[in-house]
C-alpha cells in the first residue's frame, strides 16, 4: 500500500508537466500533429486512419490537400451538416495551419484499409459500379470516376471514396442533395436526382472498392 | 506486516494529496476560450451526443468512454469550469391504501416541484487531471417536526482522475488513478454502479416528492455495491487495446481528512459509508470490449467485499458484518446516426455474513443472500426522440429482522408480510430532447411485486398497521431536465 502510494504521489508530480509526446491539449501548438492524431483522433477515425464505426470516415490515405480544406472548413464553421457542428468544429477551433498540414499528412501517409462487408448482393454492386463508372445520363448525373479519379482514389481536392465507409458516403450524398452544410462543390447538382437505392448501391460497390 | 491503522494512514495521506494538488490545478484553469454548451462540451467543443449514446444521459458511446478513461482531460481547459443541472418534476402514485392522511403520507404527491439541482465541476485540470464533482441542493430534503420542508446541500458524486495513454499503430494503453466516493462511479458502462443507475436518474432520491419510506423508487433491498455512496475509494485501471479494461481499488470511511467526500446529512455520522472497517474493502472489475462496424460489445465481471460495522458506537470493534458481491454484466450499443440503441444488464449475488451483534440486534438469520439483476434498453432517434425499458429485480433469503414484518409504532416504513426482499420492478420512459441541453419524460413505475407481496405500512395517526398491495405503489413520473 506504501508503495501504490508513492506512485500515485510520484505520478502526480510528473503529471504537473506536461508531456508534449502524450498530450491531449488541443490548444497548445507546440504538441506535434502524430501526438495529436493518436491521443485525440484516433478515438473516432482510428489510430491509422481506419475507423471502425461508419459514423466516423476513414482518413487513412485520404488526399492531403483535401484534409487540409476540410479541417479549415469546419474551424471556420463553413462545413456546416449537423455532425459537422455536432462532432468535429469543437476539434479544429483551436487548431493553426500547420498543425492541419500536419494532421493531414499524418493520415494521407497511412494505407486505407477495407472493411468487411455484409453487402454480397452481386446485382446492387453492379448497379453502383454501373453508376460509378458511366453515371446516370438520364439524371444528369455524371460518372463518378470523372472527378474522382479511375479507381476513387481522389486527386487534390477531390477526396479519395474508394473503399470509404458506406454508411457515411450515404449521408455525404444526402447532405450534398439537401443542400444542407457542405456549399461550394458541384456536387448538389451531380446529387439532384439520385434516389435512395441508387445511393445506396454506388456506396456499397465504393466501400468494396480496393485501390 | 504492517498494521491496519498504518494502511489507514498510508492510504489517507496518498487521497488527501491527490485532492490538495488537484485543487491547486484549479487555479490555473481560468484562461481559455467557451462556448455554450455543458462543461464537457465546452472543453471539446462537441456536442453531447459524441459522448453519451443518443445525446442522453449517462449511457456512454465508445468516445464518451475513452473520453472518460483519459482523465476527462481531452480538449482545451474552460473559463469557467462549471456546468449546472436542475429537475423539475411532477409525481402521481396509484393509490393512497394503506394511509390514513395522504396530505402527511405523500406530501408532494400531485404536485409540480423544482427538486434537485446540481453544480459540476472541473473537467480538464493538466494534461493529466482532470476532475468529475457534483454538488446538490435538494430543495424537499426532509421535512422537521412541524412539517416545513427542509432544503438540504452535499457533495454528490466525486471522481478525481489522473490517466496516461501509450498508443501507436500497434497497441493503445490507458491507465489512471481515481480517488471518488462511491464504487463504480469510475466505471465507463454505468452497468453495475449506483452513481448512474440505468432506472433512476433523473429520479430524485430521499424524501424529495414523497416520504421516502412510504413509497419507494426503487427496489428497495440492494447490494452494498449499490450502497456506498459518500465512502473513500483508490482505484488503479488500465483499458488495452480497447478490448481489455481492468480495475481494481479499496474503500475505507469517509472519516477525518477524507470527510469532504461524504454527505454530512445522508452519509453523517453512523452511515454506512463512515462505518467501513479499515482501508481494505476491495472493489474489482473485468471487462472485455469488442467494436465492430457500428456495434459496440461489452462483457464484465465486478466484484466487492466490505467490512462494515454494525452501529456508530461500535466502530473499531470487532463487531462487524461482512458483505461480499460478485456479479457480471454487459451492454450491447448499435450507434449510426441518426440510430442510437443501447441494451445492457448487470446480475450481483450477494452473501451477507452477520456478526453476533448484528444477528442479535437486527437480523433473523446469521446469513442471508441477496440476487439482483438489472437490465435496459434505449433507444433515441436523431438525438431527440427517446424511449427505454427498464427492469429490476431483487430476490433473497427472507429474514424477519431485515425485512421486517411489524412496524414500530408511528413510524413510516415498508415493511414485508412475508419478510421477502423480492421485488419486481419496471419502469418504460418516453421522452424528447428538444434541444441538447433540455430534456422532457414521462416514466411510469410499475411493481409486479414489492418485498415479497404485499406490505405493512405504519402511517402516522393509525392505531393498526395498514397494508399496500405491491401495484398501489405504481407511479407516474413527468419530469424537466435542465443542464447548461
Amino acid at each position: 500500500m506504501k508503495q501504490f502510494s508513492l506512485i500515485l504521489l510520484s505520478s502526480l508530480l510528473i503529471a504537473g508537466c506536461s508531456n508534449l509526446d502524450r498530450s491531449r491539449d488541443l490548444a497548445n501548438q507546440n504538441v506535434r500533429p502524430e501526438v495529436t492524431a493518436r491521443q485525440l483522433c484516433s478515438d473516432c477515425h482510428g489510430v491509422d486512419g481506419n475507423s471502425v464505426s461508419p459514423n466516423f470516415p476513414k482518413l487513412a490515405g485520404q488526399q492531403e490537400e483535401y484534409l487540409v480544406k476540410q479541417l479549415q472548413s469546419f474551424r471556420h464553421g463553413d462545413r456546416a451538416s449537423e455532425q459537422s457542428y455536432q462532432y468535429m468544429w469543437g476539434m479544429t477551433a483551436t487548431l493553426t495551419d500547420e498543425q492541419i498540414k500536419g494532421l493531414a499528412h499524418y493520415y494521407n501517409q497511412h494505407v486505407i484499409k477495407l472493411s468487411l462487408s455484409k453487402e454480397t448482393d452481386r446485382i446492387l454492386l453492379a448497379k453502383g459500379k454501373e453508376i460509378f463508372e458511366n453515371g446516370i445520363p438520364a439524371k444528369q448525373s455524371p460518372a463518378c470516376k470523372l472527378c474522382h479519379g479511375a479507381v476513387g482514389e481522389g486527386m487534390a481536392t477531390i477526396p479519395r471514396i474508394a473503399g470509404q465507409h458506406a454508411a457515411y458516403l450515404v449521408r455525404q450524398l444526402v447532405i450534398f442533395q439537401e443542400n444542407a452544410g457542405r456549399p461550394g462543390t458541384p456536387m448538389e447538382s451531380v446529387t439532384h436526382g439520385l434516389s435512395a437505392a441508387e445511393m445506396d448501391s454506388v456506396a456499397s460497390y465504393l466501400q468494396a472498392l480496393g485501390v | 506486516m504492517v498494521s491496519t491503522q498504518r494502511i489507514d494512514a498510508y492510504v489517507s495521506q496518498a487521497l488527501v494529496s491527490l485532492a490538495i494538488l488537484s485543487a491547486l490545478g484549479i487555479g490555473f484553469i481560468f484562461s481559455k476560450s467557451a462556448s455554450a454548451l455543458p462543461l464537457f462540451a465546452r472543453q471539446t467543443g462537441q456536442s453531447c451526443l459524441a459522448c453519451h449514446a443518443g445525446g442522453q444521459f449517462p449511457e456512454l458511446t465508445p468516445y464518451g468512454r475513452l473520453f472518460k478513461l483519459t482523465g476527462y482531460t481531452q480538449g482545451v481547459r474552460t473559463d469557467i469550469p462549471l456546468a449546472v443541472m436542475a429537475v423539475a418534476s411532477y409525481a402521481k402514485v396509484s393509490s393512497y391504501n394503506g394511509s390514513d392522511s395522504s396530505g402527511v403520507d405523500f406530501p408532494r404527491d400531485g404536485t409540480a416541484n423544482i427538486t434537485t439541482a446540481s453544480v459540476f465541476c472541473c473537467g480538464k485540470i493538466t494534461d493529466n487531471i482532470g476532475v468529475f464533482a457534483q454538488y446538490t441542493h435538494d430543495l424537499w430534503a426532509s421535512q422537521d417536526a412541524s412539517g416545513s420542508w427542509q432544503e438540504h446541500s452535499h457533495i454528490d458524486q466525486v471522481d478525481i482522475r489522473y490517466s496516461d495513454r501509450f498508443i501507436d499503430e500497434s497497441h493503445d494503453f490507458i491507465y489512471g488513478l481515481s480517488l471518488n466516493n462511491n464504487p463504480g462511479v469510475t466505471d465507463v458502462w454505468n452497468t453495475h454502479n449506483s452513481a448512474f443507475a440505468p432506472v433512476s436518474s433523473y429520479v430524485p432520491a430521499g424524501n424529495a416528492i414523497f416520504s421516502s419510506s412510504a413509497l419507494p423508487h426503487d427496489v428497495p433491498a440492494t447490494p452494498i455495491l449499490e450502497g456506498l455512496q459518500y465512502s473513500a475509494g483508490l482505484s488503479g485501471y488500465f483499458y488495452l487495446n480497447n478490448a481489455l479494461y481492468a480495475e481494481v481499488g479499496t474503500y475505507k470511511a469517509s472519516t477525518s481528512g477524507l470527510s469532504f467526500l461524504h454527505d454530512a446529512g445522508v452519509g453523517g455520522p453512523g452511515a454506512l459509508s463512515t462505518r467501513l472497517s479499515g482501508s481494505f474493502n476491495p472493489y474489482l472489475r473485468l471487462a472485455a470490449n469488442h467494436d465492430w462496424n457500428a456495434n459496440s460489445l461489452m462483457l464484465g465481471i465486478h466484484a466487492l467485499h466490505a467490512s462494515v460495522f454494525d452501529d456508530a458506537t461500535l466502530i473499531n470493534s470487532n463487531s462487524y458484518s461482512t458483505f461480499n458481491d460478485i456479479g457480471m454484466d454487459g451492454q450491447y450499443q448499435y450507434l449510426l446516426d441518426p440510430h442510437a440503441l443501447t441494451l445492457l444488464f448487470s446480475f450481483t449475488h450477494e452473501n451477507q455474513n452477520y456478526s453476533g451483534y448484528q444477528h442479535t440486534a437486527n437480523s433473523f438469520n446469521p446469513s442471508d443472500t441477496l440476487n439482483y439483476l438489472r437490465a435496459k434498453i434505449t433507444y433515441v432517434f436523431r438525438a431527440r426522440y427517446g424511449a427505454s425499458l427498464a427492469y429490476t429485480q431483487a430476490q433473497g433469503s427472507s429474514d424477519l429482522g431485515i425485512y421486517g414484518a411489524s412496524p414500530a409504532a408511528n413510524t413510516q416504513a415498508n415493511l414485508s408480510f412475508n419478510h421477502s426482499p423480492d421485488s419486481k420492478l419496471w419502469v418504460p420512459e418516453v421522452f424528447v430532447m428538444p434541444v441538447q441541453n433540455i430534456r422532457v419524460g414521462l416514466q411510469y413505475f410499475k411493481w409486479s411485486q414489492f418485498l415479497g407481496g404485499h406490505t405493512y405500512t405504519y402511517y402516522s395517526g393509525l392505531g393498526t398497521p395498514s397494508s399496500r398491495d405491491a401495484s398501489d405503489n405504481n407511479l407516474a413520473f413527468l419530469y424537466v431536465w435542465l443542464a447548461y
